[in-house]
């Protein structure tokens, strides 16, 4: 009976050889529907021509969208940054560098650094940005918390500051030194997508985010909220894509409750312009618990 | 023994004996599940994206490529399968019998040894690369590739595969691209299912317009494109006097332009911004801040005033957040910081020629937290600062003021 009790033991202990942390089961593919993918895949001919790949160029006539985002709730008192290095610069006269993720104006309720883009559009109006853009830091911290510009557009990534920095953007390998006093041209070559995270390695509590559009059509709301895409192709159905950076959504979508805008949890609504139309969305409250409030 | 305790024996050490003796399953590669989680895909999703990488790449047995990735197929087979030699006695499964423990079969960094090994083994799935002789943006040449295993990797565990022949040397750097962009590639399908119009129903198109020309063609061009972008580095003058640059690059590593002190340290060893992070294990660090911070959140909420409806729609979040952090567990190694080199000594991770640390502090160090000094610094005072970095281990007290290294038992 001992033996068996040692026999069963053994067996034990040998058998939790290898458990590890359990990982998640993954699904397995599908061989016989991976089969079919690859025929098409393998086939020379170009077949299926994209039919429903732009969106159809219809419409004349330029538009113009505006609204307002207002956070639901008392503004939070803002944080300040662990600032522990280069202090002579960085806390200057012992300024103090606040966590700026949640700015809301006490008066106007205003919700600042709320990003709205459009998704894609038939219709450009200006092919290309021609202005050059700047992206400064002064005392440690960017100037711009949220900074959009177009693909191809001239970015100069500037430092203001006495020390070096280094700016490094968060899925486009640019991380470049920045010395004292100078700057460097970039020129984003792709989408973002969503906003991408900028921060310097030096000073580890710099922080911002960039997003970059081919099209130009985004806006970062103001102090007060408020934010304004210009230029907007008339007479077509045209989706919004909105992001903050404290939101709880996927990817940081702010989903809110209008389904007059067709509004989805995905942070996307669709609006129609007439030529020439001025549309204001009014105001758009965000409720504290979207943006982690 | 009585008739019970023999049958339990019996019982027992049929079960030691079986353990391990039945058919060895099929190498498989391994999904993506942290992305997959933190993209939030359903199970049918997760399916999709697991079946178009079958019919894009094969299997870790039978690996497949389309002739738009520009690989070539026979290499592949070289260095893929099981460990066994071909019928003119030819050693097959290279990958498996020196790779994969460390690096994973599906080149995720994470074989069996990866969690004992620091630094990590690489994850080739971001396709990101650190020592190449391109610009920061651009992927590793593939002399880059071979030049890492014929030489290894000084001061990791990434030995040198020198006794390795030519044909074998160059199979394993084809098919480090392959994984690279196999999992390149399954991170843009993961990713492309938040873009998707409502009306496509969460369903990836599978079509050759999406899964070739959108999502696994760009970055094949990449790599094809990569020898193209090599840097172009200016000689060195060949009449540079080594003493006056090398106080010349000390005083760019101190100075506000190259700004090396800040991480490197005042020592030069390494132990300047010592708590950051290199882009692998920084993703990590976001997505547990994120459980946590949700967790905490979701502790304080309390669903008793919300509508059926909210109440649900928290109770999916919560269940989210649980899966995500049980994945993470599995599916990731505890997150590292990144110490900045130790410049004292004279190990140098991306080779040891001038011309390797030229590239290392032109480009920067892609994934990791090194910035890029072109475009600010101009080349002469790279030189000048490699020719400095060069003389660090062999600085001795004197020789260049009073700035010289802390005696190191005097630093703690």
């Amino acid at each position: 009976m001992k033996r068996a009790f040692a026999g069963i033991v053994v067996s034990g202990v040998v058998a939790c050889i290898g458990c590890g942390p359990t990982r998640v089961v993954a699904p397995g593919a599908d061989a016989e529907a991976a089969g079919k993918i690859r025929a098409t895949l393998v086939s020379a001919s170009s077949a299926g021509d994209s039919a429903e790949s732009a969106t159809a160029a219809t419409g004349t006539g330029w538009g113009t969208l505006k609204g307002r985002f207002t956070f639901a709730g008392s503004a939070p008192q803002a944080k300040a940054l662990v600032v522990d290095k280069d202090t002579e610069v960085c806390s200057m006269g012992g300024m103090k560098l606040l966590d700026r993720s949640l700015l809301v104006d006490s008066s106007t309720k205003g919700l600042s650094n709320v990003v709205v883009f459009a998704r894609k559009t038939g219709r450009v109006k200006t092919a290309a940005a021609e202005a050059a853009l700047v992206f400064d830091q002064k005392n440690c911290e960017f100037l711009s918390p949220v900074f959009a510009a177009r693909v191809g557009q001239t970015v100069e990534v500037r430092n203001s500051d006495p020390i070096g920095h280094n700016t490094n953007i968060a899925g486009t390998a640019f991380n470049q030194l920045i010395p004292a006093g100078q700057g460097t041209a970039y020129k984003p070559d792709a989408e973002t997508g969503m906003p991408t995270m900028v921060t310097c390695n030096i000073h580890p509590w710099m922080k911002a985010y960039a997003v970059f559009r081919k099209d130009g059509y985004v806006a970062v709301s103001g102090a007060d909220g408020s934010f304004t895409i210009p230029d907007l192709p008339a007479g077509e159905t045209i989706e919004f894509q909105v992001w903050h950076e404290r939101s709880g959504g996927p990817n940081g979508a702010v989903g809110l409750e209008k389904p007059e805008l067709k509004w989805t949890p995905k942070g996307r609504f669709q609006v129609k312009l007439e030529p020439d139309e001025v549309k204001d969305l009014g105001t758009l409250e965000i409720p504290a618990g979207v943006v982690g409030g | 023994m009585n008739r019970f305790s023999r049958i339990a024996f019996l019982l027992a050490a049929g079960c030691l004996l079986s353990a391990g003796c039945g058919k060895t399953p099929n190498a498989s590669y391994r999904l993506n599940m942290v992305e997959a989680t933190k993209q939030r895909l359903t199970t049918e999703q997760e399916q999709q994206v697991a079946t178009v990488l079958l019919a894009m790449f094969g299997t870790p047995d039978d690996p497949v490529a389309l002739p738009e990735f520009g690989l070539d197929e026979a290499k592949l087979r070289l260095a893929s399968g099981p460990v066994r030699s071909d019928i003119v006695g030819r050693k097959n499964g290279l990958y498996r019998e020196h790779c994969a423990h460390c690096h994973g079969v599906t080149g995720d960094g994470m074989g069996p040894t990866a969690a004992f090994l620091n630094p990590y083994p690489r994850d080739y799935r971001p396709g990101v690369f650190k020592f190449k002789s391109t610009e920061r943006a651009d992927k590793p040449t593939h002399a880059d590739l071979l030049r890492i295993l014929r030489n290894g990797i000084a001061g990791t565990s990434m030995p040198s595969f020198a006794l390795l022949s030519e044909p074998q040397i160059d199979a394993l750097a084809e098919y480090v691209k392959y994984l690279s962009i196999r999992g390149e590639t399954e991170l843009s399908l993961m990713r492309a299912f938040f873009e998707l119009d409502d009306d496509a129903q969460g369903k990836l198109p599978e079509t050759r317009e999406f899964l070739v020309d959108e999502m696994a063609g760009p970055i094949a061009e990449k790599w094809k494109s990569a020898a193209a972008a090599q840097i172009a580095v200016p000689d060195m003058p060949a009449d540079i006097d080594l003493v006056a640059s090398i106080a010349k690059g000390r005083e760019l590593f101190y100075g506000d332009k190259a700004n090396c002190v800040k991480c490197h340290g005042v020592t030069g060893l390494g132990d300047g911004q010592a708590n950051d992070y290199d882009d692998w294990n920084k993703a990590i660090v976001e997505i547990n801040k994120e459980i946590k911070g949700g967790l905490a959140k979701a502790g304080e909420t309390s669903t008793s005033g919300m509508s059926a409806e909210d109440a649900a729609e928290h109770r999916k979040q919560v269940a989210w957040l649980g899966k995500f952090s049980h994945v993470v567990d599995g599916d990731a190694l505890t997150p590292r910081t990144i110490p900045p080199r130790n410049l004292r000594l004279g190990v140098y991770r991306g080779g040891r020629r001038p011309l390797d640390l030229y590239y290392r502090i032109h480009a920067g160090i892609n994934g990791a937290p090194m910035p890029a000094a072109k475009g600010t610094v101009p080349p002469e005072d790279i030189w000048h600062i490699v020719n400095y970095i060069r003389s660090l281990p062999y600085e001795f007290d004197g020789e260049l003021g009073a700035d010289r290294p802390m005696v190191a038992r005097d630093r703690f």
